[in-house]
């Protein structure tokens, strides 16, 4: 199934900040990857890192700690990790493992 | 408190007086005996002196006879010749000083008439012619010695001595002064220095006879001890009365008597005293000993009364009869330890949790009393709702150990929670500090090998459970220390007993096989009451597995050991519930993501095989996942920033229960789905 295969990819909003965009499943297999792309995007970060959820098929609780890495990270360089477009079967185990307090990101309606 | 003065409180004091009485009696004697030896001791030396004295009184006797015996001898040689010269010459000295005599005269006999011939000093206090002087001077002829006379001259008094010589018929007459007051001083070192003396002549010792004294007159007769001696003077006697001066013997001799009573009255006052306090301390020892025994009285009641409602607690906690569960033959008996000894904590429970299921607890709570029956009760019943609520056996010994604390209860609980099915025979295990089960299977029987948990409210410790395949047949064995404790013995050596007592009883009923254990191993005397559950399971034929026999699907699959392993399991989820009943069931998505979970536990523990089964019966499902590697599911709370700790809070809130077993190779965590309704 290569089309669920995680992808992650450096992209940049119309605005000008650096965006994250995620896709695929976010497991233990991949979340090396996904730590390495977050801290390049940081880099170029200014005040705000966001992360587009939109395509990610699957998280588990391996995805979401390095969803929490990245913010750590972020956090070192007074930076703030936002969580954009976020499918609703992640939203439910964000909220199902209390992390919905940390990340304040704009779900995907 | 029972009020004093009976027979037996009044004998102490009884015991006192005789004893303060008995030493006046002996204080008593002994100064009497100690006066009396003195007395005697007075009495002998007062007699020894004034014998003395008697002796010396004789000799001044000899003094007065001496002269008239010379001067009659001096007349005798002289005889008739009428010269009265020598008698004048000799007299003279004796009468000149006035000492010895005043008068001195010299008679003759002529006829029956007495004639003076000559006289020296004064004259003789009687007329010379008078018949009653004749007569007592011819009584010298008839004595040896001399006669004795008074006479009252004037204010004085003459003592008369005549003395005469039968042959020639003359006698010498001599006349003596009386002192005026009869007394006469004794010289310090003379034999009367310590005595008083009154000297009486005749036969008689009065006024009238009292020759001289030491002792105004006034004093006499001398009174207290006396000594009486009587010297013969002349015809007659002289009696000497004396009494001492002073004491005479050692001073220790007369203060004797009154050392002794002054030392007899103290010891007296002492032996009294210690009496005195001896017997009240008796007495309060025996009120303490009455008080105390009411207060045990007391406290025997209270402890019956305890022990009556521990005991009603008790009964009224066990099961009075056991549920009918399909294929099982179960048998269960509740002991308490011996008389007299308190009842305990043990229990057990077998409840039926669905037409497969079955759950059970043997559990034993340390000491004894309402208290530890109490602590009992709290746990039979958490652990039998943690069952009911489906969740495993770990996972019921977890969630129970939260409600206890072993430093705050005082009591030691410990448990075997087991779950059972019982149309496959499968059993699984966890313990809490429980003694190991025994499985039997006609003659063989050995114990189950169940990872050991701490007893409950020892701390945040998960439990660790293992599953075992009952044969058909085989029984299983459950029960608290009581059965197998001895006092002073290895608790190996009671194990060992109980394997054999079981191997003899061979092939019986579960209940006759209870019994028999109980029979042979209850020691007469033990202290400690014991909980016996055994079941013998039928075998997957039983009328039981036929009813409950419903489509079941079970898929396995092998995992490769690396982080691909999740994705994996999730599509092997995904392909195998690919369409999940949304009303019915849980949701794909939440399997797969639990699967996730667990695979991706096992990887990170470094399982080098890993295995995945699921198994889809209606509307429940579960899945297995096992491994070989060591580590452990711990479930924790992590904090926000943590980055790990989340897996198994995911676990625990999408399944209906999950557990881990401890399998040969590693271990194998269980997750399951149950029907709808128990879902949220």
């Amino acid at each position: 199934m290569e089309s669920d295969m995680a992808d992650f990819v450096q992209a940049e909003r119309p605005d000008g900040r650096p965006t994250l965009v995620a896709s695929g499943e976010v497991d233990i297999a991949v979340v090396d990857d996904l730590l390495a792309a977050a801290r390049t995007t940081l880099d170029r970060a200014s005040d705000v890192l966001e992360v587009d959820l939109a395509g990610v098929t699957f998280i588990d609780s391996s995805g979401l700690g390095a969803l929490v890495q990245i913010r750590n990270l972020a956090a070192e360089r007074d930076l703030r990790v936002s969580l954009a477009r976020v499918p609703r079967s992640v939203q439910r185990i964000i909220d199902l493992t209390g992390l919905d307090s940390i990340f304040s990101g704009d779900p995907d309606a | 408190m029972t009020p004093l003065g009976g027979p037996r409180d009044r004998h102490p004091w009884l015991v006192a007086v005789v004893m303060v009485l008995v030493c006046l009696l002996l204080t008593a004697a002994s100064t009497a005996a100690a006066s009396r030896a003195d007395a005697s001791t007075e009495r002998r030396l007062l007699q020894g002196q004034s014998r003395q004295a008697a002796a010396v009184l004789s000799a001044a006797v000899q003094l007065i006879q001496e002269p008239l015996r010379t001067a009659l001898g001096v007349e005798r040689v002289t005889g008739d010749s009428g010269d009265t010269s020598a008698f004048r010459h000799l007299m003279t000295s004796y009468v000149q000083d006035n000492q010895t005599f005043v008068s001195a005269s010299l008679w003759k006999r002529t006829g029956s008439t007495m004639t003076r011939l000559v006289n020296v000093g004064v004259p003789p206090s009687f007329t010379s012619g008078s018949s009653a002087t004749a007569a007592f001077l011819r009584g010298a002829f008839a004595t040896p010695t001399f006669t004795v006379r008074t006479a009252q001259v004037g204010n004085r008094v003459r003592l008369g001595y005549a003395q005469g010589d039968r042959a020639s018929g003359m006698v010498v007459y001599a006349e003596r002064l009386l002192p005026a007051d009869r007394s006469s001083p004794v010289a310090k070192d003379s034999a009367f220095a310590d005595l008083h003396y009154a000297i009486y002549l005749g036969d008689r010792a009065d006024d009238t006879t009292l020759s001289t004294t030491d002792a105004p007159l006034d004093s006499l007769p001398l009174r207290g001890r006396t000594a009486r001696t009587t010297i013969p003077f002349g015809d007659t006697n002289l009696i000497m009365i004396t009494s001492a001066r002073h004491h005479l013997g050692a001073p220790l001799s007369r203060n004797l008597p009154w050392i002794l009573l002054l030392g007899g009255l103290l010891i007296t006052a002492a032996a009294g005293l210690t009496a005195f306090q001896l017997v009240r301390g008796r007495q309060r020892a025996e009120q303490s000993i009455l008080t105390a025994a009411d207060l045990y009285a007391q406290v025997e009641t209270l402890y019956d009364e305890q022990r009556a409602l521990a005991v009603r607690l008790q009964r009224a906690l066990l099961p009075h009869v056991n549920p009918d569960i399909p294929g099982l033959d179960i048998a269960s008996e509740y002991v308490a330890g011996a008389i007299g000894v308190d009842i305990g904590g043990d229990w057990y429970s077998i409840i039926g949790l669905d037409e497969d299921h079955f759950g059970f607890v043997v559990g034993d709570v340390s000491g004894h009393g309402v208290d530890a029956v109490a602590v009992m009760a709290h746990a039979r019943f958490t652990l039998r709702a943690y069952l009911l609520d489906g969740k495993s056996p770990a996972e019921a010994l977890e969630k129970c150990s939260y409600q206890f604390d072993i430093t705050l209860d005082g009591h030691m609980t410990t448990a075997l929670v087991g779950l059972g099915n019982q149309r496959t025979g499968e059993i699984t295990l966890a313990t809490a500090g429980h003694p190991r089960p025994l499985r039997i299977n006609g003659e063989d029987s050995s114990f189950i090998s169940v990872p050991t948990g701490p007893p409950l409210g020892t701390g945040p410790t998960p439990y660790r459970s293992t599953t075992v395949q009952l044969a058909p047949g085989e029984v299983f064995f459950a029960f608290t220390d009581g059965l197998v404790e001895r006092r002073n013995e290895d608790i190996d050596t009671g194990l060992d007993r109980l394997v054999s007592t079981l191997r003899e009883g061979g092939t019986q009923s579960v209940a006759g096989m209870v019994d028999h254990a109980l029979a042979s191993l209850r020691h007469a005397h033990a202290p400690d009451d014991i909980a016996v559950l055994a079941f013998r399971w039928g075998g997957p034929s039983s009328p039981a597995a036929a009813t409950a026999s419903t489509a079941r699907s079970v898929e396995r699959i092998e995992l490769p050991a690396n982080e691909a392993a999740p994705r994996q399991a999730r599509a092997f989820i995904n392909e195998r519930m690919s369409d999940p009943d949304p009303d019915s069931g849980p949701g794909a998505d939440e399997v797969v993501l639990v699967v996730s979970e667990l695979v991706t536990n096992a990887v990170r523990a470094g399982a080098r095989s890993i295995e995945l089964t699921l198994g889809v019966d209606g509307e429940k499902v579960e899945v297995v996942v096992s491994d070989d590697a060591s580590g452990w599911p711990t479930p924790r709370v992590a904090a926000t920033e943590d980055l790990g700790g989340r897996g198994l809070t995911i676990v625990d809130q999408l399944t209906t229960s999950w557990s881990a077993t401890a399998t040969e190779a590693g271990k194998s965590v269980r997750a399951t789905w149950a029907e709808t309704e128990d879902q949220e």
